[in-house]
């Protein structure tokens, strides 16, 4: 498929018409709280709030700072968090210190077991200041995009993926995601999560699997790992049936095969479902070397879910997670903030404070190892179709009926993402598109466009195949800028 | 007999399993004054790893070694024993006992909590499993007696009814019955002849005499292995099994084992032996609707038994058929094995997974690849059953592990959608840091953006130690003046190396030794009671200078020293992991800048 079909398709309805064909601009906002690197969950503990500290030094250095606003977000208070979770679990959180566990009592004990606290989520020095820090984030980018000030609200410190209802988990303790979301429902009418943390996105999935107001897309790698949900044949439950999407992945996932399943599934999610808001979770740790993640994904690839989810002009609320070697995650942080207020960062770093953390490189992105891939082409494929497949099931939505007019401009993600790099805004015509590969498709292409809309929705996994290429071309850009 | 030779290969290749399956934590016992302790808690490992085993089929994954909050190691068989000594967990519960077992592992008491919760997970159900594994074995010889008794011997013993033995030794060990050294001593050794019966066996010893129950084993191999041979007499058709009479001798034995395992399989859900295993104390299920979810998690558990049933136990794995627990696991009657799941959910060895791959040397997948000293017979068994693991369709439904609870306990409550937007409270905006005012100078420099640093600078030794502070104060600098009082607000003046200020060196210094010691206890009770060590420091302080300065310092050393070494995640490593002797090397190191950098030695001793 040539990168000019997904312009066809991209333009299909669910861009704000705010923007018009200005693909370039967004206006981002930004929370972070200053205190957030000192909250620490235990010698020894992946998990490093640090890494929220290290991501904003960066995006800092690197001046993103100048194209968009920064707030320090409002804290939840127990009464917001309720919205969501249990009201003995968020006593339980806002009471729990270490200093009253030390006092021994059963009744303790017990509520650590019930609520699933104690080794993966320990109790630390400031948890709950800590939760409602990261959930207040995710609830201010929320109001954000409801008022219509922001196009992109970042929350590095939200994304905390596996809290459950009355349950920690996986080091999450209060479920960040779910309160934006729930936020973003007052407004809007349908809402996507995608989740391309290499853990599943259970705690999410789970609030809204009995919904047909939150599609939830999660992928992930799946079999003898935590948290051990996510199975593809879970869809959901009641009338949400069918509105939760799996992508179970194996080891080695690299860029182009991640690509190639991301972006036939969010734009077959993105045309039947036509969200109003998409919320994007962000979790490091399905890169590459990851401490505790098994994937082998560039800062590149990784940031490429967010331009391609970027690209649809959907008010977009992007959030962190897992990651767990922390300079990348910074790295990966900072490039997509980049990415999400249309900057292409240069690779050598500027000079911060934590510089050294970079070495012996200094630079910006790193190289995916040469790990196996163990996921097989015959595996993606028929994932790929499974998927497409459950989505095709669902209704078109109700209230936006499914637009076959072919749209008059054209705006194609790929020029969007050349578009960030040049100083002016302009049409994709193909000209300087660095690529040798785009011959071959010339013909594939054309007939494409000729066939509007309509026949790329009926093509499915069979053009998908053909989307591989395209990752050429973006690794060629990306060595030349 | 067989010869020495073979009984010193098994003996070692029965250690070389401990450390291989389970994982536990047999410390090097050079002195010769522990030896029997140590023997007595590599047989406790043994039968735990089995255990474990078999219970990770069930889909309870428990990562092994049992590590605390603040990475410390905690030694199961030490915890078990100091249990059964003071009467058992109830005992000790009831009686307060917790804090003396707590001491005499040498741990911290806040660490109470903790350790009960591990004893929870790990060990009741372990408990459970011994007692019921002892059951077993008494029907299972008996029975074999009974079929045999034409024969001269009662049976050969094989292994597994010989770890059951162990078993009986170690319980009666614990439980302070028999302190007497000599018995484990002498299990060890009829372990040892058992494991040589195994291997005499398996090289196809002249053992006739005995042969009927290796016999049986040998024949079944035999089928599995030949399904189609012509030499093998046609076995009946299934249906005909409960009615056969005679022709196959071992035939019919086959037959025997397998009723009598069954039916102990399918009563046991209903007997609750395995349901104590891995039950909680009922405190846990005081909620009614928690007990919906924790049972529906585990579902579909059952499902994976298959694939994980054949890694399980190493030491039956070459006796394919021969019955007792291999087979016994092997017929997952699932109807039952769906409602013993039910019961047998445990909540937090889910979460546990995500632990276990921080090690990834424990996982379980691991293991079985990883495994550098298995047994010939063990490689090729288990290899193929990984491939097959990993190869498996992920689409299918085998593959499932768990399933979305619904409830009212789980989903959120979404409000249907009216088609008027509510109103958001604008608290949530929070407070706005940047831009300062609303017509910023954003504007202004947009070239800027996105810059990285530049190329080449006139410092004397480029990319040193002391060219990085520099360019880094630079652009702090720089900000500062950009960013006004903004920088504070961010905390930018509590970011990177300028923390160590606010420190005297003498703290420092102090700092870094602790680091240094690397003594898990000392570092625990380092991080939580800083004001042990120092005056004025906050644990708040300790957590900044460690990432600000210390690993800064750490990594800054790195880069220039062994820059190949940083290709994983060093700068996050457990302290237990540094390296030793590049410390001598660094100070001969021509960066000579760098030495006066890092003034503090101690970093030095670190990799």
């Amino acid at each position: 498929m040539g990168s000019g079909e997904m312009g066809v398709a991209e333009s299909d309805g669910a861009s704000l018409p705010s923007i018009g064909t200005d693909a370039m601009k967004r206006r981002v906002t930004y929370f972070y709280e200053p205190t957030i690197g000192d909250y620490y969950y235990g010698q020894g503990h992946p998990m490093k709030p640090h890494r929220i500290r290290m991501a904003h030094n960066l995006v800092i250095h690197y001046a993103l700072h100048r194209r968009m606003q920064i707030n320090r977000p409002f804290l939840a208070g127990p009464e917001d968090i309720r919205r969501f979770h249990a009201d003995d679990y968020v006593d339980f959180l806002s009471s729990v210190s270490p200093e009253i566990l030390s006092e021994n009592s059963h009744s303790h004990y017990r509520q650590l077991k019930r609520f699933n606290v104690g080794e993966d989520c320990p109790v630390f020095d400031g948890l709950f200041p800590f939760c409602q820090a990261s959930a207040g984030g995710s609830i201010g980018a929320a109001v954000r995009l409801n008022r219509g000030d922001a196009d992109i609200a970042i929350n590095w410190a939200g994304g905390l993926h596996h809290a459950k209802k009355a349950e920690a988990s996986g080091f999450c303790y209060v479920n960040d995601i779910v309160l934006g979301i729930l936020e973003l429902l007052k407004v809007h009418r349908r809402v996507v999560y995608v989740d391309i943390d290499v853990h599943h996105g259970d705690g999410v999935e789970e609030a809204f699997y009995t919904t047909d107001r939150v599609m939830t897309v999660s992928f992930h790698k799946f079999g003898d790992f935590f948290p051990g949900t996510g199975h593809i044949k879970d869809t959901g439950v009641g009338s949400g049936k069918d509105y939760a999407v799996n992508v179970p992945l194996n080891d080695g996932m690299d860029d182009e095969n991640f690509r190639a399943l991301f972006r036939p599934i969010m734009q077959k999610v993105m045309d039947v479902y036509q969200p109003d808001a998409v919320v994007l979770q962000c979790g490091a740790d399905s890169l590459s070397g990851d401490r505790l993640g098994c994937f082998n994904l560039s800062v590149k690839g990784h940031a490429d879910c967010l331009r391609f989810l970027r690209s649809f002009n959907v008010p977009l609320m992007v959030l962190g997670g897992g990651g767990y070697t922390v300079r990348n995650v910074a790295r990966c942080w900072c490039y997509e903030t980049a990415v999400a207020v249309g900057v292409e960062p240069s690779n050598k770093l500027p000079y911060n404070e934590y510089y050294e953390y970079f070495g012996p490189d200094y630079t910006l992105h790193v190289e995916p190892n040469n790990m196996e891939n163990l996921n097989t082409p015959k595996d993606m494929e028929k994932i790929r179709n499974m998927l497409l497949e459950q989505i095709s099931r669902l209704p078109h939505a109700p209230s936006a009926p499914f637009q076959t007019t072919p749209p008059t401009v054209q705006v194609s993600e790929e020029e969007d993402e050349d578009m960030d790099m040049r100083p002016k805004p302009r049409i994709w015509n193909g000209e300087d598109y660095d690529s040798e590969d785009d011959d071959e498709y010339e013909d594939e292409k054309a007939s494409i466009r000729s066939s509007g809309l309509t026949a790329h929705m009926r093509r499915s996994a069979v053009d998908m195949e053909e989307d591989k290429p395209d990752v050429k071309p973006d690794v060629h850009s990306s060595s030349s800028s | 007999m067989a010869n020495e030779s073979s009984v010193d290969r098994v003996e070692a290749e029965t250690f070389a399993e401990y450390r291989g399956n389970g994982g536990c934590v047999v410390e090097e016992h050079a002195d010769s004054g522990d030896y029997d302790k140590a023997k007595q808690k590599s047989l406790f490992c043994q039968i735990f790893s089995v255990y474990l085993k078999e219970d990770c089929g069930k889909g309870n994954v428990r990562p092994i070694p049992v590590v605390l909050g603040d990475g410390q190691l905690v030694d199961l068989y030490q915890l078990f024993s100091l249990v059964k000594e003071n009467g058992g967990y109830d005992v000790v519960s009831r009686k307060g006992l917790w804090d003396s077992v707590i001491v005499e592992l040498g741990l911290e008491i806040h660490f109470l909590a903790s350790i009960k919760l591990i004893y929870d997970k790990y060990l009741i159900g372990f408990e459970g499993w011994l007692t019921k594994t002892l059951d077993l074995e008494k029907e299972f010889r008996s029975l074999l007696c009974l079929n045999l008794k034409d024969k001269d011997d009662c049976f050969v013993p094989f292994k597994s009814s010989n770890i059951i033995k162990h078993i009986d030794l170690v319980n009666q060990k614990i439980d302070g019955i028999g302190d007497d050294d000599k018995m484990v001593t002498d299990a060890v050794k009829e372990e040892d002849d058992c494991c040589m019966e195994i291997s005499a066996e398996e090289f196809n010893s002249r053992k006739r005499k005995r042969e009927s129950l290796s016999g049986m084993v040998h024949w079944t191999r035999h089928i599995a292995k030949h399904p189609i041979d012509p030499a093998t007499v046609p076995l009946p058709e299934p249906s005909k099994w409960k009615d056969y009479k005679g022709g196959q001798d071992f035939f019919l034995q086959l037959l025997k084992a397998r009723d009598i395992l069954s039916v102990r399989k399918h009563a046991a859900p209903g007997s609750g032996s395995s349901s104590q295993k891995v039950k909680m104390h009922p405190a846990m299920y005081e909620d009614p609707v928690a007990l919906g979810h924790q049972s529906s998690k585990k579902l579909r558990c059952s499902e994976r038994l298959p694939v994980s049933v054949k890694s399980r136990c190493s030491c039956c794995n070459s006796f394919h058929g021969n019955g007792n627990k291999c087979s016994l696991e092997k017929t997952p009657a699932k109807p039952n094995g769906v409602s013993e799941k039910k019961k047998s959910a445990a909540k937090p060895d889910v979460t546990e997974k995500k632990k276990s791959a921080a090690k990834p040397d424990v996982t379980e997948k691991k293991k079985s690849t990883a495994k550098p000293d298995v047994t010939e017979k063990e490689k090729s068994t288990a290899k193929p059953d990984v491939a097959v693991k990993e190869k498996s369709d992920p689409t299918s439904d085998d593959s499932r592990e768990k399933i979305v609870s619904v409830g009212h306990r789980f989903q959120v409550e979404v409000p249907e959608w009216t088609g008027v937007a509510s109103e958001s409270d604008s608290k949530w905006l929070g407070t706005q840091i940047w831009p300062v005012k609303d017509d910023s100078k954003a504007t202004t420099e947009t070239d800027l953006v996105g810059r990285g640093r530049r190329g080449k600078c006139r410092c004397k030794v480029q990319r040193s130690v002391d060219c990085v502070r520099f360019h880094i104060a630079e652009n702090r600098m720089k900000l500062k003046l950009e960013l006004g009082s903004v920088f504070y607000r961010w905390r930018f003046d509590q970011m990177g190396e300028e923390v160590s200020l606010r420190w005297t060196a003498e703290e420092e210094k102090k700092f870094k030794d602790a680091m240094g010691l690397n003594i898990p206890s000392q570092n625990k009770s380092f991080w939580n009671k800083p004001s042990k060590y120092f005056q004025k420091k906050t644990r708040k302080d300790m957590v900044n200078y460690y990432f600000n300065v210390y690993l800064i310092q750490l990594r800054s050393y790195q880069n220039r020293v062994t820059p190949d070494a940083v290709d994983s995640d060093d700068d996050e490593v457990e302290f237990g992991s540094f390296g030793d002797g590049f410390g001598r090397k660094a100070i001969k190191h021509p960066y000579m800048e760098f030495m006066e950098c890092s003034e503090n030695t101690q970093c030095f001793d670190f990799e």
